[in-house]
């Protein structure tokens, strides 16, 4: 079905061509019926091994008589000696191999193989490892014969370290060898493991085991091996800069591990009676055991998410009883406790206070750049200075060039913005395909350094305006902000997310390209809204805004809609909370 | 030194127009010959191609020219005593074929022709200790088999037949270094593995698993200069994997990073003018799956002359929300 070139032919050409299938065709008819029938009447015999054998070499795709075949071999065993039954087991092997030959790509045939082997009184692993190194010699990147090695390597117990000495062979010969990079992120964390970091308020181990994906601390390499593995990887991409491989490779060790579950922001209101839980990861507060203590209270609340009717989310929100914490002159203490983790999370409500909360700082965590000892600053530094020198010679290499920019991220996010907003036109322009990617990445990266900023300056006023952003991400950091500034950017939605943002008092975003309100709905505390200049040309687009109960004040200048007849009346049904509307 | 990319060249005189009828004229005629050399050695999969026929005719609003009352009593008599569907008559049964079987009914809203609680049956039997699927009972394990079994028993809305929770926890332990997923733990990222992981944390609702900035940047890079997609770095591109890459690009929310122009051309150059049908690249010979394929990447493109195609099971979205499904997708 693959890879198969249409040719022109002559009419005499298509014609002995016909006819040549024909034969063929009739000889395979009458073999597959003569499989069947001998199936369908029980035949165990060397017969059916012949015909089976006839097929499957033209076609080894055709499972079923794999599965005659297992039948039959299973057979033999209950009437055969062990000895004969190695040997009929060992020919299978020299069949399968010849199949290999010409079809190494047959899940089929590597299948089979893999049975033949489990079958076998004394299976030949390191005949079956030898088999491999030959296939992957001829094509490094089958991924049916990869995996073959991977079952192998463990029925046999071949060391970790001798692996990965295999894929230093493979790396060294050919460095565009994207399956042994990969290879090799599955072997290193399990000959360097990096200790894994308790999660800060958790006296105890977690019940239940982490997630078993290679973003967690079990999948990640130590700081030691890690260092000496940038330098195997720089090796590669200096010798050949277009080697993709080594460029994903190296973007993995870049990166760090996903963060700890834990409760990150417990916000609290009296307004509302409401308290928000923000946690590092998205769960289903449904599940999890999720319990709020109150002044040594159990309390019994319903948890909703934010967005609404989702399962999981990083955002949960409740209403303790009315009369629990609205009046003014009582202190309280709240604990959340999130049971299944085994963690928790205090907030104390002082009197006079109409609010409180308590959070980690993404500064603290560290959340936006590398974990970075003094050896891993110096190291990225120097990594950071090679690469530019390659983006001299190469300056229109785009792994480089992002390379670069995740390095900056890694070592000082804010010190280099500048320098990585230039990077990013650049990418847009050598790289014009991934556009939409590098606008999406910076974007991200823009937000992430308000955050820290904002961080800084101890305020809850996030303001990003003309960095070009095309999407909002980390809304789940921003649970605490009042005031946000996203004007002069290429926002075209407020995505579903942005109801995480309890605290939103004020909201502005002109001049931008919005035409989806969505995620505007049930914001507690807003109070004021700027579309100034968007692209809202329906009223069903500001539906989500009947359910901002507090929303006053909203400017809707230089939008299409404006042009609309009646927009003033069926607003004012809309959304009759609002007293001060600019059109 | 310097390593060349890998990718083919699009002649000027390609095809840049959807030549849709002369598509719905070679699947419609596919059927019938039967006397044909390709045509027979593809028997072991007969019932995938059934449902590659049917699913792209059914997009192209041109279901009715193929014979139902035939393919109704075919699906019939492939189905086995354990309850699961065998690709033709005479093959032992599996979940490839299990899926298409249901598949094919469900288009044609005749799920009821066959036992049902049998296939739930046969399903959850093949469900391993560690949440992994079997393919048939000979113990063949691969998350293409972890797709197969969510999405045939959430067209069949008995999704709770199975330990979600472990079929998940199996997936998530295929996920590798660069965000995606391979056909068993440790296997190298695939586009075609992708397409099943993710359409399967579609179904069971845990998509928020997925690292989709990292494995939609991986996504993304499958275009190549050519605007085709290959299945993995360094390969060629192949019509097939505008399915794989871009439903799994949908999936994940980030279908816009790729460049949507060049991708549709590069699709639209992959028809044969003269016999109708795609093939993998330009100049190849068609084939039906390439033909769904392309025909369905387009309509995942936003081409209005096709019908809206559901990302995560491959069949045109108006059946899936028909049967009442609505597995979600990032935004």
């Amino acid at each position: 079905m693959h890879g198969r070139v249409k040719l022109k032919s002559t009419a005499q050409q298509e014609e002995e061509k016909r006819k040549e299938r024909e034969k063929k065709l009739k000889v395979y008819v009458a073999t597959r019926d003569a499989c069947f029938n001998k199936r369908k009447d029980g035949a165990m015999d060397d017969e059916a091994l012949q015909l089976t054998q006839q097929l499957l070499s033209a076609n080894p795709d055709f499972a079923t008589l794999w599965n005659y075949r297992r039948e039959i071999l299973m057979y033999l065993e209950t009437v055969k000696e062990e000895d004969e039954v190695q040997k009929q087991y060992d020919a299978e092997l020299v069949f399968l191999e010849a199949c290999l030959r010409v079809n190494p790509k047959s899940y089929g045939c590597w299948y089979h193989r893999g049975w033949v082997c489990g079958r076998q009184p004394r299976p030949n692993w390191v005949r079956e490892l030898a088999l491999c190194d030959e296939c992957l010699a001829l094509d490094d990147r089958n991924f049916h014969c990869w995996d073959y090695r991977r079952m192998v390597v463990k029925a046999s117990g071949v060391p970790v370290e001798q692996e990965l000495q295999f894929t230093d062979r493979l790396i060294g010969s050919n460095f565009s060898n994207y399956s042994s990079w990969h290879y090799r992120s599955t072997l290193l964390p399990l000959l360097h493991p990096q200790s894994p970091d308790p999660p800060a308020n958790c006296p105890h181990p977690p019940n239940s085991s982490p997630p078993n994906s290679p973003h967690t601390h079990s999948h990640r390499v130590c700081e030691e091996q890690l260092l000496k593995e940038y330098e195997l990887v720089q090796n590669a991409f200096f010798t050949d800069p277009n080697d993709q491989s080594a460029w994903f490779y190296y973007r993995w060790l870049l990166g760090r591990a996903e963060r700890e579950e834990m409760i990150s922001c417990v916000y609290m209101s009296r307004e509302g009676e409401r308290v928000v839980v923000a946690f590092s990861r998205p769960v289903n507060a449904q599940t999890v055991g999720l319990m709020l203590v109150l002044d040594g209270q159990l309390q019994r609340v319903e948890w909703r998410s934010a967005p609404p009717s989702v399962r999981h989310t990083p955002v949960w929100i409740c209403e303790l009883p009315p009369g629990t914490i609205s009046d003014i002159n009582n202190e309280h203490n709240l604990t959340v406790h999130w049971t299944e983790k085994h963690t928790q999370r205090e907030c104390a409500l002082y009197s006079s206070r109409p609010e409180s909360w308590c959070r980690d700082s993404a500064t603290d965590q560290e959340l936006f750049r590398s974990e970075l000892s003094v050896e891993k600053t110096s190291v990225l530094q120097s990594e950071l200075t090679s690469c530019n020198q390659l983006m001299e010679l190469e300056p229109e290499n785009k792994w480089c060039l992002l390379t670069i920019v995740l390095l900056m991220r890694a070592l000082d996010p804010l010190g280099y913005e500048r320098q990585t907003l230039v990077h990013f036109e650049k990418l847009k322009e050598v790289d014009s395909m991934r556009t939409s990617y590098y606008s999406d990445l910076c974007s991200k990266f823009m937000i992430e350094n308000t955050i820290l900023k904002m961080e800084y300056a101890e305020v809850r006023v996030f303001s990003i305006s003309e960095k070009n952003l095309t999407t909002l991400c980390h809304l789940d950091q921003l649970l605490l902000v009042t005031h946000m500034n996203l004007s002069s950017n290429q926002l075209s939605r407020i995505p579903p997310q942005f109801s995480m943002l309890q605290c939103l008092e004020v909201l502005e975003v002109k001049d931008n390209l919005i035409e989806s309100l969505e995620g505007l709905s049930n914001l507690p505390k807003l109070e004021e809204l700027c579309l100034n200049n968007n692209q809202i040309s329906k009223i069903s687009q500001l539906k989500p805004l009947a359910s901002c109960s507090k929303l006053t004040r909203l400017d809707l200048r230089d939008n299409p809609i404006t042009k609309m007849d009646n927009l003033q009346t069926e607003l004012t049904d809309l959304l009759p909370s609002v007293t001060d509307l600019m059109l | 030194m310097g390593t060349q990319v890998k990718d083919v060249v699009i002649k000027a005189d390609a095809p840049n127009a959807l030549l849709l009828d002369k598509h719905a004229d070679y699947i419609a005629a596919y059927g019938s010959k039967k006397d044909d050399y390709e045509y027979t050695l593809s028997e072991y999969l007969r019932m995938s191609g059934i449902y590659w026929g049917l699913t792209v005719m059914d997009l192209m609003s041109q279901l009715h020219r193929m014979n139902r009352a035939e393919i109704t009593e075919f699906i019939k008599s492939c189905q086995h005593e354990c309850g699961g569907f065998s690709a033709s008559i005479g093959h032992d049964p599996h979940l490839l074929y299990t899926l298409s079987a249901v598949q094919i009914l469900s288009l044609y809203d005749d799920v009821s022709a066959i036992d049902v609680e049998k296939v739930v049956g046969y399903v959850k039997g093949l469900q391993q200790e560690d949440g992994s699927f079997a393919g048939d009972k000979w113990g063949e394990i691969d998350t293409r088999f972890s797709f197969c079994a969510v999405a045939t028993l959430a067209l069949l809305g008995k999704l709770d037949a199975v330990n979600v929770e472990k079929a998940v926890e199996f997936v998530l332990s295929c996920m590798n270094f660069d965000g995606g997923f391979g056909c068993r733990p440790g296997s190298e990222s695939h586009a075609g593995q992708i397409y099943c992981c993710t359409g399967f944390l579609s179904i069971t609702g845990r998509l928020h698993q997925v690292n989709a900035d990292l494995l939609g940047w991986w996504l993304c890079e499958r275009q190549l200069p050519s605007g085709g997609l290959n299945g993995r770095p360094e390969k060629l591109p192949d019509v097939c994997y505008s399915w794989w890459v871009l439903a799994s690009l949908k999936i994940i929310g980030r279908i816009h990073w790729i460049d949507k122009a060049k991708l549709s051309s590069f699709i639209l150059a992959c028809q044969d003018e003269e016999t109708g049908g795609f093939a993998d690249r330009p100049g190849d010979m068609v084939d039906p799956f390439h033909t769904l394929f392309g025909v369905a990447g387009l309509s995942l493109l936003g081409d209005d002359e096709v019908k809206a195609v559901n990302p995560v099971f491959c069949m045109p979205e108006q059946v899936i929300q028909r049967i009442g499904l609505n597995p979600e997708l990032l935004s």
